[in-house]
């Protein structure tokens, strides 16, 4: 059992962190508004989802005005790629795929 | 008493089990769901497809009645009469007819993806509508620009053949950021515009095919597997 639990990731137990990354994998980058809007989560909740992610380094953050207006814009990291397809095999695996 | 609380015990642990079993089937469910929502635009509706294909079938008619009896009947216009005042006159109307189309069924098309995402509760303008307009558009406008500067200096099939070509190839390309299906009506109006450069005779009959029926038969099948 504990060998199948293993690939396993805690930071991604969250379904918001679940969320984050999923959308991460399939767009080259995303803004906080887009995230928040697909995923429907609070700004609180999605931001301390985000900043984890950032501490784990499977995300990046990009600010930068458009329109004078601050935008930030989060991309996936090689090693976040990695590890969520690592996640998602291991998710397989317990399933019995 | 004892036994009593060790069912409940026993209950509530079994029930802990089975969530945790269902947990990697519905992350995985929801890692999915949510891969396909943020990359393609899901809200295009079948029933554009139909009003699409109707509006095309009534302008096919509508140039079936503005050529002349003798072109239908001949081999598609000749250069003397592309050259003539008449000629000029009659592709003119021929390209408004297209064009009046081509309108109708972008605005329906717009129209009925609307509808269909204010009844989800989605917005229609997300990332993913730009990328797919932009994919779409591409195609699109370069064939467009074909289309005009060869109008009236080639034969009439021709014309239509390209209009098919270059719909059916920016459809192939957009498919990525919209439903999969889209890719296959792309290979089916790149076909037809392939046999209306090869079967001139029949070039207006096989043009209302791929943007007539096609979009009819098209937008049937999708209306209802997506309802």
């Amino acid at each position: 059992m504990k060998n199948i639990l293993a690939n396993i990731n805690k930071a991604f137990e969250s379904r918001v962190r679940l969320g984050i990354m999923s959308v991460l994998m399939v767009n080259e980058h995303a803004d906080f508004i887009s995230l928040r809007d697909t995923l429907e989560v609070t700004d609180g909740n999605l931001a301390s989802h985000l900043r984890a992610l950032e501490e784990y380094g499977y995300i990046v953050a990009e600010k930068k005005f458009i329109n004078r207006k601050p935008n930030t814009s989060y991309r996936i990291t090689r090693e976040g790629e990695e590890s969520f397809r690592d996640h998602i095999k291991a998710l397989e695996d317990l399933i019995g795929k | 008493m004892v036994f009593y609380s060790l069912l409940c015990c026993a209950k509530y642990f079994k029930a802990i089990a089975m969530e945790q079993q269902n947990q990697p089937l519905e992350d995985i469910r929801i890692i999915k769901k949510i891969m396909e929502e943020s990359s393609r635009f899901l809200s295009l509706s079948g029933l554009s497809g139909v009003a699409a294909g109707i509006f095309a079938l009534a302008g096919a008619v509508a140039a079936r009645m503005i050529i002349p009896q003798d072109i239908i009947n001949g081999e598609g216009y000749s250069e003397s009469f592309r050259a003539s005042a008449e000629g000029s006159h009659i592709i003119r109307m021929l390209f408004a007819d297209a064009a009046l189309v081509l309108i109708l069924a972008l605005v329906s098309a717009f129209f009925f993806s609307w509808r269909k995402a204010r009844k989800e509760g989605k917005g229609i303008w997300t990332p993913v509508t730009g990328r797919m307009l932009l994919n779409l558009a591409l195609p699109l406008a370069a064939g467009g620009f074909f289309v005009i500067f060869t109008l009236g200096s080639v034969p009439g099939n021709v014309t239509a053949s390209a209009t098919l070509i270059f719909y059916g190839l920016a459809l192939i390309n957009s498919s990525k950021y919209t439903l999969g299906e889209i890719y296959w009506l792309g290979i089916l109006e790149v076909i037809t515009g392939l046999a209306t450069l090869l079967l001139p005779g029949h070039a207006l009959m096989l043009w209302a095919f791929g943007f007539g029926i096609l979009h009819i038969i098209y937008g049937l099948f999708m209306y209802i597997r997506y309802r």
